[in-house]
């Protein structure tokens, strides 16, 4: 085994950061929402965590995209431009995931700094770090404050409409965070992808398997 | 100046004689001089020799429809009046001084009278009654009531005292109609502190501005009238209350601080530009009469008959369109004036944030009246969480409490359906274990 250097420490700080974040996100809205189904917290405490969390969350967004944005690791996210390969390899990755991991397999996608994602994860992850991560931010800043953005509220049908909004990607977030906890157990042993996201350091198998 | 009665009053030939008498008094004084009857107040002859006759106990006339007038007048409480510098002519210079007490006067109702004698208000009180005539006791007088309030059903122009000096709660002319919201009203810490500490504490005519009132339900004229004395009241609340000039909006002060009222949703027809409340053309019963065709059974509207009187509304108008503007409010005048100690005021957020809550079992469509009082009607509450009113409903939205089910069971299904997939593999997982081993094994023994 190999020790591979995949995660720099502005990612894995933003990583955490935004781990226990959603956590805290996910819980206290569940607990905003149905009040009348279990109360751990009182209704104005999970408001104002909820909403402090919101802000600290914004805030580490602008961490993970300042880093992407002004290094060369972008190239983790951009995704293979040449749709036959692409597809090609994100069958050969639905493959692996769907049969081959029981047979023992090896990954057919090996991680560097450069491109540690692959095809099925780069399109997962800008889906939704650059369309639902953005459209959960802007909405609960919109119902943050409802009437001072009143006007932009309106411009989206009303507060019913982006509560809705807000709704819908908390579902897809409480989705994604199941997957998530499932698919990072799926390493070299259960517990490898997370020792990696906490030192920065993937182990690889010499011969290039994981 | 219109006649003020007509021949037939003071018919009685007692009260013809004493007239006769007291106008012969009348003028041999007004050669003397003045009568002074009080400190500082002394009226002259004419009043005198009115007041000759009217200062009688049970001095009365019947109206043609058999309601007694009361026609005496206490020269003691008209010295002690605002109105002790007024003669009497200024307000009734339509009499006949030939004919007055001599002829018999007929007034058709007590009605007729008070309202034909508003009239002569005018003449000193221009600004008052130019505002009255905004007022929804004008308007209800326009539209024919015969109870709403006219000038001297609140002020008796023979007795009335300044404003600044009435400090009994008891002496407020509101009660005498709206007896039971006045009741309530005694008992709140209004009331309660005007009774303490005298005219520093909130009456009536602090919140509803008696010559400028309006229906109680419309507008946002009496938040506007408790933040007046309540200055603090928006920073106060924004240091504790999440959103909460969006509460400011959508909930009527009482509906915390009078924590006994039963509230309801209360949906607002209002106009899609400006966000104005609508009103109802007098004579043109458009609201009564669709919701009719709209709601055949009377039960309440539901989510299509809501969304079809809608449609048909806007059809019928040519201005902007209607749309629903919900708030939260107290159900009746008399809860209204049930406000507590501000300490007891509601703060616990769970009373409307959760799903059931009891201000949303009760929801109500509502427009403005001709006079600007409302026409209500209700609406079936399970509008408040259905996806497919959120067109119709989509100015309103409260946490937990009014949270479109629908997502309620996607939540279920989404957690339940990601949840199968762990499950599923690892169960695939383990079925192929002997598969794996063998093909392990296999390469191993290759490899060596």
């Amino acid at each position: 085994m190999k020790q591979i250097y995949i995660h720099p420490l502005p990612v894995r700080i933003w990583h955490w950061i935004n781990a226990i974040g959603f956590i805290v996100l996910i819980a206290t809205g569940l607990q905003i929402r149905y009040m009348d189904l279990a109360q751990i917290l009182p209704f104005k405490v999970a408001v104002d965590v909820h909403n402090w969390i919101g802000f600290v969350l914004m805030a580490n967004y602008f961490l993970w995209l300042g880093f992407y944005l002004f290094t060369d690791k972008i190239t983790v996210y951009l995704p293979e431009m040449n749709s036959e390969k692409y597809f090609k390899d994100s069958w050969r990755q639905i493959k692996f995931y769907g049969y081959e991991i029981f047979l023992g397999k090896v990954n057919p996608h090996q991680p560097t700094i450069y491109h540690k994602f692959n095809p099925l994860q780069i399109m997962m992850y800008q889906i939704i770090m650059l369309l639902f991560v953005p459209i959960q931010f802007i909405s609960g800043l919109l119902l943050w404050d409802v009437k001072q953005f009143a006007f932009l509220i309106d411009l989206f049908g009303g507060v019913r409409i982006v509560d809705m909004i807000h709704v819908l990607m908390f579902i897809v977030f409480s989705g994604f965070l199941i997957m998530h906890l499932y698919l990072i157990t799926l390493g070299h042993t259960r517990f490898a992808h997370i020792k990696a996201m906490l030192t920065g350091y993937e182990e690889v198998d010499e011969g290039g398997k994981h | 100046m219109k006649n003020f009665l007509k021949p037939g009053w003071l018919a009685l030939p007692s009260l013809r004689i004493r007239l006769v008498l007291s106008s012969l008094l009348a003028l041999s004084l007004a050669f003397v001089a003045p009568v002074a009857l009080a400190a500082d107040v002394e009226l002259d002859a004419p009043e005198l020799a009115c007041l000759k006759c009217h200062d009688k106990e049970g001095l009365k006339m019947k109206t043609q429809k058999g309601e007694v007038l009361p026609l005496s007048i206490s020269t003691k409480a008209f010295i002690d009046s605002m109105h002790n510098k007024t003669s009497c002519e200024d307000c009734h210079d339509d009499l006949d001084e030939k004919e007055h007490g001599k002829v018999p006067s007929t007034v058709s109702s007590k009605r007729e009278f008070t309202l034909k004698m508003s009239d002569t208000c005018i003449s000193c009180h221009k600004e008052n009654v130019a505002l009255f005539k905004d007022t929804v006791h004008a308007a209800m007088i326009n539209g024919g009531s015969e109870k709403a309030a006219t000038c001297s059903d609140c002020h008796n122009s023979h007795t009335v005292k300044s404003v600044k000096i009435v400090a009994p709660i008891d002496q407020i002319p509101c009660a005498r109609c709206h007896e039971d919201i006045f009741k309530a009203y005694s008992k709140d810490v209004h009331g309660l502190e005007r009774v303490a500490k005298g005219k520093t504490s909130p009456t009536c005519n602090n919140c509803h501005s008696a010559h400028e009132i309006k229906a109680a339900s419309f507008g946002d004229a009496l938040k506007d009238s408790c933040i007046k004395c309540h200055k603090d009241a928006a920073p106060s609340h924004e240091k504790w209350l999440p959103n909460s000039a969006l509460h400011f909006e959508a909930v009527s002060c009482p509906v915390c601080h009078a924590p006994d009222a039963q509230r309801r949703v209360n949906l607002r027809m209002v106009d899609s530009v400006g966000g104005k409340q609508l009103w109802e053309q007098r004579g043109v019963p458009k609201f009564e009469r669709l919701i009719k065709t709209a709601d055949g059974k009377e039960v309440g509207l539901d989510e299509k008959e809501l969304r079809s009187f809608l449609k048909e509304f806007n059809l019928e108008s040519e201005g902007p369109k209607a749309i629903l503007s919900g708030r939260l409010e107290v159900r009746s005048g008399v809860q209204a004036h049930q406000l507590s100690e501000k300490e007891k005021a509601i703060k616990d957020c769970k009373v409307c944030h959760q799903y059931g809550a009891t201000p949303f079992q009760t929801v109500v469509l509502t427009m403005a009246g001709p006079d600007g009082r409302p026409l209500r009607h209700g609406v079936e509450k399970e509008i408040l969480s259905s996806l497919t009113a959120t067109g119709t409903m989509k100015g309103f939205y409260a946490i937990g409490s009014t949270r479109v089910k629908l997502l309620d069971y996607l939540l279920v299904l989404v957690l339940l359906g990601v949840a199968c997939v762990p499950i599923a593999h690892l169960t695939a997982n383990r079925l192929f274990k002997a598969k794996r081993e063998q093909l392990k094994a296999a390469s191993n023994k290759d490899q060596s």
